[in-house]
């Protein structure tokens, strides 16, 4: 594990790790920034010699190319949800990692990586289905350990308003309205699946750390795009 | 500066103030049409919920625009007699124009194609690029745009290639009598599983389709999304074809054994030869 990955670096940044270079620093009047992972290489020159370097985890939809904001985690396990009932639930979920580059007051995303896994599936059928992200993760009832370069932790409260016991297999969720909290150990995101009728849910995220002390992530989602889209999710293609 | 007249008794008060309620009704229609969607998703019928949903979203903007008409002092009546006669005129004038201008209202009400949508129609193949009232242009492969009178498309098959968010694509991995069909597929399903796009939802099918002249032939069936299958299915097979003969298992090739009748001859004839010379 890498001590201090996540959070503000002033320049010179080098951080190492097996698979993991990255590499900022200062030329004469600009900055160069070197990544090196799994045998990609990219290197950018910053026309700037005063900035820093934030390292934070991102809404894990943009790699290895941004084409669904959905993130679809499947359970290893089903979750059985009795009707009327409220219940927590802890999986994780993939990390992607944001590098952005600041002055005093503008941020700007330089380099996106991800070490967990990259896959995507379609939620529903071909004719109406969406393509999501796809992560697959085990159910826990309470926090379960995770490399915070991999995957973050997800603390689910699923609320079930049916009048049914429900099997939920899967849950989808919206990038935009991702709140990811990060500390040096941990990611972390919390959120909401109220549970609708047999094959309806509704998700989004709750504003909060899963720990005090942990610090907000600078949301991608709403810093590039307009907040026109609703942050919730309506899962209508099964649970 | 708001009660000045722009024409008859309509001030620029009442212009905004019509502008304001087609927003307002767009905003309403918008937020009624999800809340139906939403809770009559399980109690009505799909293609019924659509019609439902449509009829609303219509009906909704059509009280909106009789509300404007009337405040802007304008009859609907004489709207509809005006325009009868004036579309009387146009059509005999220009049949075809009109034509094209009514396919055009036509495919952006229906909307079997949007901008940025692979389709092929009438054996054009490309992107979408624009829809206009009277044509659509699409932009080809070979980067040639060819403007399409709506008219055309309109009455003609339509194939739209985005129109799904996935959809799935086939290969055929002929392989050698002598290698094991079972070790390749396990191969090439976990190719299938490290790529990103191949879809993990539906399920890649993979099996062995015919036994061939010359091959044990497997079916590779990986779902892509619709935007990304053909980069998928670029890279997908020569990624198949260097894992499986890294892994011993080789593309079989046409071959034949070819046993010759006259060499059975001349091994009969050298033995009867030498049985003869040993009687003597």
């Amino acid at each position: 594990m890498m001590t201090s990955f996540y959070g503000t670096h002033e320049i010179p940044v080098k951080i190492k790790n097996e698979k993991l270079y990255i590499d900022v620093e200062k030329t004469a009047d600009n900055l160069i920034y070197k990544r090196e992972y799994a045998g990609e290489k990219i290197e950018k020159l910053i026309l700037s010699s005063e900035a820093r370097i934030h390292i934070n985890p991102i809404e894990p939809v943009n790699l290895p190319k941004e084409i669904t904001p959905y993130l679809l985690i499947e359970f290893e396990k089903p979750l059985i949800v009795g009707p009327r009932q409220t219940k927590d639930a802890f999986m994780t979920f993939p990390v992607e990692i944001g590098v952005y580059i600041s002055d005093k007051r503008n941020f700007e995303l330089i380099d996106i990586l991800a070490l967990a896994k990259k896959k995507f599936t379609l939620y529903g059928e071909p004719q109406n289905g969406v393509i999501c992200k796809y992560w697959r993760s085990d159910v826990y009832t309470s926090e379960p350990l995770a490399n915070s370069h991999y995957e973050g932790i997800l603390n689910l409260h699923i609320k079930n308003i049916s009048n049914k016991w429900q099997e939920v297999t899967k849950t989808v969720f919206n990038a935009y309205g991702m709140k990811i909290y990060y500390s040096e150990k941990q990611v972390s995101m919390r959120a909401n699946m109220k549970i609708l009728s047999d094959a309806t849910a509704e998700t989004d995220f709750i504003d909060s750390p899963l720990k005090k002390k942990m610090k907000k992530s600078l949301e991608l989602y709403t810093l590039r795009k307009l907040p026109i889209v609703s942050a919730k999710y309506i899962m209508q293609e099964g649970i | 500066m708001l009660d000045k007249i722009v024409y008859g008794n309509v001030t620029v008060l009442n212009l905004i103030i019509a502008s304001a309620i087609i927003l307002a009704a767009i905003f309403i229609d918008k937020l009624l049409t999800l809340h139906l969607k939403k809770s009559l998703k399980n109690k009505v019928n799909k293609a019924h919920l659509e019609i439902i949903v449509k009829v609303v979203y219509y009906a909704i903007i059509a009280i909106a625009i009789l509300i404007v008409l009337s405040m802007l002092g304008i009859q609907p009546s004489g709207l509809l007699v005006a325009g009868g006669i004036a579309g009387i005129v146009i059509g005999f004038a220009s049949q075809s124009i009109v034509g094209n201008l009514i396919s055009g209202i036509f495919l952006i009400i229906e909307r079997p194609i949007k901008i940025g949508n692979v389709v092929d129609i009438d054996g054009t193949m490309g992107f979408v690029e624009d829809i206009r009232i009277v044509a659509t242009t699409i932009r080809t492969y070979d980067g040639i745009c060819v403007r399409i009178p709506n008219e055309k498309v309109f009455t003609t098959n339509i194939t739209n290639y985005f129109a799904n968010a996935a959809r799935r694509f086939e290969y055929v991995v002929g392989i050698r009598y002598s290698d094991n069909a079972d070790k390749a597929i396990q191969i090439i399903r976990e190719l299938i599983e490290v790529e990103p796009f191949a879809l993990k939802y539906p399920k890649p099918q993979v099996f062995v389709h015919n036994l061939g002249d010359n091959s044990v032939n497997i079916v590779v069936r990986p779902w892509a999304p619709s935007t990304y299958w053909y980069d998928l299915k670029m890279e997908l097979l020569w990624k198949i074809k260097k894992t499986l003969e890294k892994n011993g298992i080789e593309i079989a090739f046409p071959q034949r054994t070819l046993w010759f009748a006259n060499e059975l001859k001349s091994s009969t004839t050298k033995k009867t030869e030498s049985g003869k010379s040993n009687n003597s």
